[in-house]
Order: structure tokens, then sequence, then C-alpha cells
């Protein structure tokens, strides 16, 4: 089983923690990942910030994220290719988050996923997570159905809907 | 990846190929690691996550059961906060939420996997008979105060669900063995067989035996009527993802139990009960929401020994009963905010006996509910249950001619009530939480309660004990504020909780009844509705662990009762109706635990006040008060974990006295066990 690499919180927008719950939270997409798809994590062409944070997210993951039995392997993906890259689901690494991400994840049929909750709330990304104090995980309605993604319906129960 | 499994009597293999099953019913162990917290749908049939339920819920995981070195399910709940725990033989005692407790108690609601298991008779629980081995808990979920919203009948003073492992989800395959003073032997087996994502079946197989308590102050002849207690249980319970959506599920168990208890009369006994329990469903996530229909039929056999009628030449009280629950349900949700779940079920509890009830008393219940859960805003939300419960009650057989009733007036017996929860949770701050709900719970009156037919000069020379079709139901009214703040400094959490509670219509046995005449002017002691009471209280708890290892709790519950009934107001004790002095009013519990490598350690300790309880005295001509003194009992666990599978354990259960007076009953035995457990 792959290993996640711990670094310092400050190193990537997402903590270990924040990465382990979103495996888990995957694993309740209807129907569950393959083993062995793409976790997309895309970041703005042009903005080293971005790029910075994608890399410093892909060195937290290492070889794979566990999602269920399965694992998805990383790869540092520029928002404007996202429609290439073939992602099950798309982490937005800082600066990524827009319009531009919204509509290539959506018309990827890929899970976006962030720590920026107000791009949920904007409906720029589908999923939204936090891990501290509470993990709490925000999914945006409209956005989660506009990219044909499911989750189970219990799951849905249980988190925050907007 | 093939693994052996290994079981004490039946071999099956085990595989697990593939992704993750489909999520289709709750995915307990999927969930409590997404959100770190347990996750019931025991409050409102919604999955929720503990903290979030619109309810007072205490979750018991498999780490506190174990923790706790208990070998029933009663010494588990003994240290739960608001629980009144009246151990009655091994394996078994009297067990009331927030009050109201008393010899076969029927104000609880138990269930495993959602399946009801308490006895129709009386209403009580046979806590030794439920067919499930400790092992095989993922965990205990215990809800204070009325939910008939959700469940129906009965579950007025609380819900105890029972969650055992998921045979498609959870690979689970171990054997436990017990040995211990006072005569103690058990031993329990469950094992797991998966063919992939696709099918499991669990299966378990356990039993015990002991010596019965001592004599302590019991009557010579109230002694022998007690023998010594044993069970036997065996359950299988299967799943089948027949596609991703559609998960079939049926379980299948039987059991054999002999156990010593006192009747509600205070009369000291013994019974017997082979019990089998057959269900079958499915669930499915549909496009119109989560759908589940399900139908099960229990039924035990019960013989009941007592040392009077052997006396007289008089052959033991026998008894049939049987359940059959048919139930469907939808959970949907509608947009974002707004869950909604509509279920219907139909219930049919029996019970014939030619020496209780002189025929056969049953009622059929048909039920609608409807429950709607609004997200307000992200911290605010509110949930309403709704219930309607309808029923009929019938009767075949010959009644006592001194009872003046008529079977016409059985089968004409008719009564539908409404229930509710309400319940607002409000998410203050990320460690602040208030919750307000209301509630409005019936509970219906037994079979017995309804049917029972005793004649003269079988306990009582001259006056007959009859139920009656016209008895009310009692209403439970409940309100609550509860508090919860996490307290991150020290790695703990506060919970507190007030409430109100008024019970109207109080059911009173035939044999706690006053004495009244029949319409053919006999002497009788009839079922009757004796009145009301109302109780308030207090639950003040702060729980907490450490990375370190250590983890601790305390506790402290106040419940005060008051009666407003004509019972016991002259110099004659006339019933055992007397809630406000039948509970210890006061409760204190602590712990304290730690784990470090291969070793765990727990220490608990329990404190009450004093409270009364009833028996019949030598001559069973009258009753009789037992004043019960303040106690505390305090146990302890030790645990090494030899090897990754195999673990030894050490505990004392009451380790501070030797023989403790807990009821009118004999006096609890301290209680020494070593136990080996076996997982792979």
């Amino acid at each position: 089983m792959p290993a996640l690499v711990t670094r310092p919180a400050n190193a990537a927008s997402l903590s270990a923690k924040d990465l382990q719950v979103l495996g888990r939270a995957v694993a309740f997409l209807q129907p569950p990942p393959a083993s062995g798809g793409v976790l997309g994590i895309a970041y703005l062409a042009g903005n080293p910030a971005s790029l910075a944070d994608a890399e410093a997210i892909a060195a937290l993951i290492g070889g794979g994220l566990r999602v269920g039995n399965g694992t998805l392997r990383p790869k540092l993906v520029e928002v404007g290719s996202l429609a290439a890259a073939d992602c099950t689901v798309v982490i937005a690494a800082s600066g990524a988050n827009g319009s531009a991400l919204s509509i290539a994840s959506r018309d990827a049929h890929a899970l976006c996923v962030t720590t920026e909750l107000a791009a949920v709330e904007a409906g720029l990304c589908a999923m939204g997570l936090k891990s501290e104090p509470r993990v709490e995980i925000l999914l945006n309605h409209a956005a989660v159905a506009a990219t044909g993604i499911e989750f189970a319906t219990a799951f849905r129960m249980m988190i925050h809907e907007i | 990846m093939n693994k052996p499994l290994l079981l004490l009597f039946v071999a099956l293999p085990a595989w697990n190929f593939g992704d993750s099953a489909r999520a289709q019913s709750i995915d307990y162990g999927a969930s409590e690691l997404l959100f770190g917290e347990p996750v019931t749908a025991s409050v409102t049939g919604k999955p929720q996550r503990a903290a979030d339920a619109p309810a007072n819920i205490e979750i018991i995981t498999q780490d506190d059961i174990r923790r706790s070195g208990a070998t029933s399910i009663p010494e588990i709940l003994q240290f739960i906060p608001g629980i009144d725990v009246r151990q009655t033989s091994t394996g078994n005692a009297d067990v009331g939420i927030r009050g109201y407790n008393q010899s076969s108690n029927p104000h609880l609601m138990v269930l495993v996997d959602g399946r009801q298991v308490y006895m129709v008779d009386y209403g009580r629980i046979i806590w030794s008979a439920i067919p499930v081995q400790l092992d095989e808990i993922r965990q205990i979920e215990v809800i204070k105060g009325p939910n008939s919203a959700l469940y129906g009948f009965n579950a007025v003073s609380g819900v105890i669900n029972i969650i055992t492992y998921d045979p498609l989800k959870d690979h689970l395959n171990s054997a436990t063995v017990r040995a211990g003073t006072g005569g103690y032997l058990s031993g329990s087996a469950v094992g797991t067989g998966q063919i992939g994502d696709t099918a499991g079946l669990r299966l378990s197989l356990g039993g015990f035996r002991a010596n019965d308590y001592p004599q302590g102050n019991l009557s010579a002849g109230d002694h022998q009527a007690r023998e010594a207690p044993f069970t036997g249980t065996f359950n299988a319970d299967g799943r089948w993802q027949v596609t991703p959506n559609v998960e079939v599920f049926a379980d299948s168990s039987v059991g054999d139990t002999r156990l010593p208890d006192q009747a509600p009369p205070g009369v000291f006994q013994t019974e017997t009960l082979v019990g089998t329990s057959l269900r079958a469903g499915l669930r499915a996530d549909t496009a119109l929401g989560l759908f589940s229909l399900s139908g099960y039929r229990s039924d035990a056999r019960v013989s009941i020994y007592d040392i009077g009628l052997a006396a007289r030449g008089a052959v033991a009280l026998g008894e049939y009963q049987t359940t059959y629950v048919f139930e469907a349900s939808d959970l949907m949700k509608l947009g974002a905010d707004h869950s909604i779940r509509f279920g219907v079920e139909y219930r049919r509890n029996a019970d014939q006996s030619g020496s209780l009830i002189l025929g056969s008393i049953s009622n059929d219940i048909y039920s609608a509910s409807l429950m709607w859960d609004w997200q307000m805003t992200p911290t605010l939300s509110l949930t309403n249950a709704v219930r309607v419960d309808h029923l009929l009650l019938h009767f075949t057989g010959a009644l006592l001619p001194t009872s003046g009733l008529t079977n016409a007036a059985y089968n004409a017996t008719t009564l539908t009530e409404p229930s509710f929860n309400s319940g607002l949770v409000w998410k203050m701050t990320d460690e602040d939480t208030l919750r307000l709900s209301l509630a409005r719970g019936v509970q219906l009156p037994t079979l017995l309660e309804y049917a029972l037919q005793i004649p003269a000069g079988f306990y009582n020379p001259l006056v007959s004990y009859a139920g009656r079709p016209d008895i009310a139901p009692s209403i439970v009214w409940n309100a609550e504020v509860d508090y919860d703040r996490g307290l991150p400094a020290i790695a703990s959490v506060l919970r507190t909780a007030l409430f109100v509670q008024r019970i109207d219509d109080i059911n009173s046995w035939p044999f706690g009844a006053p004495l009244s005449f029949s319409l053919v002017h006999a002497p009788v002691f009839f079922s009757d509705n004796v009145g009301y009471s109302t109780a308030a209280g207090v639950e003040l708890e702060l729980k907490g662990h450490s990375e370190s290892g250590f983890r601790w709790n305390a506790s402290y519950a106040l419940v005060s009762t008051t009666d407003h009934t004509p019972l016991d107001q002259g110099p004659v004790l006339t019933g055992t109706v007397d809630y406000a002095h039948s509970t210890p009013d006061h409760v204190l519990i602590g712990g304290v635990g730690y784990t470090r490598d291969k070793w765990e350690l727990d220490l608990r300790a329990r404190w009450q006040s004093s409270y009364l309880d009833f028996r019949l005295n030598p001559a069973r001509r009258a009753l009789q008060a037992v004043n019960i003194d303040n106690y505390i009992t305090m146990n302890a666990r030790i645990g090494y974990r030899v090897t990754d599978n195999l673990t030894v354990a050490l505990s004392a259960q009451q380790f501070n006295q030797s023989q403790l007076v807990e009821s009118a009953g004999p006096p609890v035995q301290r209680q020494i066990i070593l136990s080996v457990s076996v997982h792979l």
C-alpha cells in the first residue's frame, strides 16, 4: 500500500489528513473509481505558486492515494489540459479554482475537489473538504450533477450539500 | 488473497477480491473511518454522524466492549450515564433508561440490526437469549428518551440497537473462551466467509453456564426455585450484492436458554426458553432513494418453573410467543437540504398459553410513519418524525368467569395512537452543539396486561388475577435540552442533558394493581391504569482520551420522579408501581484506562443511591418492599496481546465486594474471569 509522505502543513494546501479524507470520501462514488485510475492535481499555467503547490501535494501523495481497496495514481495536470488527462478525480491546487477548471472537470466527468470551500459555494468545484477540527465535506449539488457523477445515497445523507 | 477460516464447529473459506462493495446499506466501517466518529441510522432512520443526531445517543464501540471485560450486554450498559441495571442472574438484568426500571421492565426497546428482540408477554428483555456474541458487535447504540416515531409502540424510555459487523464488508473471524469463579464457563466463535464483494456470510455460535447467585436473604423456597443459568445460541447472517444497487439479506437464529429470574409479582422462578428467528429482505439505492423491504418471524417457547406450583402439584407454566413483522421504507434526499423517509409496517404479536392466558392473545398493528429532516443552514438542522399506529386485539380461549369479561369485548378492542419526535440541532461553533428535542411516545399494554388469567386459589386463595382489554396505553412526553462541548485542551468532550418527562395512564400489572370487583362482583386484581408520573433529570459526562494511550470518563446522572397514583397510600402495599422510589436517584460513574504497547488496563466504578424493590413475602400473600442500600461496584480488566492474533485478559467484575445486594433478589457475586481470544 502506497504510503503518504508526511510534510510540514504549510508545504501544501492539503494536509496528509485532508488527503486521507479525500481518499475515503471518493470511495463512496457510484461506481467507485477503478484501481489504477488517475488522480489529477490541477495547477494554473503560468502561475509558479500554483505549480509549486501542485508539486507539494503530489509529493505528499507519493506513489498513490488509497481509495477503498485500490489506488489512484497522482499526475500533475495543467488546467487547460485536463480534458486529455483522463482523470477520475482532480484536486485543485492553490490558484487553480476558477471557471476554466470548473468547465474542464465537468467535460472530463472528473470530480473536482478542493479545500477552498468558497469555490464550492460558488459552484466552481464540486466537492470541498476539511479535516480539522472535524471532518466536513461539502458537495455542490448542481456541480456534481453537471459532471455526471453520483455518490451513494447513504453518503449524501451524512455530508452537507448546497 | 485467500485466507483460511477457522471455526469451532463450521469451516468456511474466505476470499476477498476487487474493490470495496457498493455502499447500499450503511457502510459503518468506511463511514466511521471517514468521519472519525461512529455513524448511526437508529435515531431517524437516516444515516447520520453520531454528533449530528437529533437525540441523546451514546455509542458503545467494540473497543469499549473489549476493554470493559464484560461477559454480557447488561454489564456493559451499567457504566453508561442514565442507565439503571439490576442484575438478576449471570447474564441477565432488568435495565431501564432514566428511571422507571422494574422487574421485567417493558419500557425499553432492544433490537439487533433493527430486529426487535424483546419478549411480547411482559414486554421484557431476556438478555442472555439474544443470539449475538460480544465479538460480533460493531457498536451498541443507546438512544435515551422516547423514539416511538421510528420504532412504534414501547420505545418509550429508550432504544438500544445492537449493530453487528457486516458479513459482506467486514472480515471477522474469532474465537473466545472464558472461565471464571462462580462456575462460569463460556465460549464463542464467529466466522465470516465472502465471495469477493458479491456475497458474505457470518456464522456465530456461543454460550455460557454458571452457578446461580447465593441464597442471600431469600427464603429457602425462593432459592430452591432458582436453577443455574445457561444459554446457547447460533446465528447466521448473510448478504448478497445482487446488482451494484441492490442488496439482499437474510439472517436466522436459534437459541436455548435457562435463567432464574423474578416474575413481576415478586415470585422467584426458573424459566427455559427456546427461541428462533428468520428474517429476509432487500435494500436498493434507486432514483427514488434508499428503498428497504423486509420481513421477519420470531418465536419463543417458554416454560416457567415455580416451586409454589410444584408444591401444589401444578405443571410448569408454559407459553408460545410469536412475532411477525413486515416493513417497507424509502429514504430520499430532496435537493440539497431535505431528506424524507416514508415507512409502513405490519406487526403481529401473539402469546398462547394454557396456564397464563387460558387461550391466545394477539394484536395486529398497522403503522405508517414519516420523517423529514431539514438542513436549514450549514449549522442548524430540524428533524420531525410522526407515526400513527392502529391496533386490533384478538382473544381466543376461556376467560375467567370471575373477570366478567367476554371474548367479544377483546375482539372489539382497537386503538389508534400518534407519536412524534422533533429535534433541533444547532452547531454553535466547531466545539459547541446544542440539541433541543420534544417527543410523544406510546407504551402499549403488554399481552399479559391485556389477557392474563390466573384463577383464585393459584396464587391467592380468594382473588383471581386478570388482564383487561380496555386498559389504555401509557403516553410518554419528553422534553430535553442537550449541550455538548469539545475541550481540545484536555482532549475531552463534555456532554450535558436536562430533561423532563411525564407518563400518563401508567399501566399496572394485575399483580401490582389495587383490588377491585368485576362486573360479576368477584374480587379480582385487574390490570389497570393507575395515574401518572413525572420525572426530571440531569446528566453530565466528561470523556476523553490522549494520544499517549490514556482514556478517562466521569459522569453524574440524576433522575427525580414523582408519582401521582392511588397505590401504596395506606398501611398495606397495594402495588409495585412506585417509580418515585424504585430507581436510584443518583448515579456516579468513573473510569480510567491505559494502553501501552501490548498491554491494556481499565478500571471503572459505579456508585448509586438507595432505592426500593419489591417481592412477595414468604407466605406469598402480600407484597413486601425491600430497601436496597446505596452501593458501589468496581470492575477492572487487564489485557495482553500475546501476538497480533492472540489476546489474554483477566477481568474482575465487582472486585470490591464478594457479594452485593442490587435488588430484592439474591446478591450478585464477585466474578473473576480469564479469557483467551483468537482473532484471524
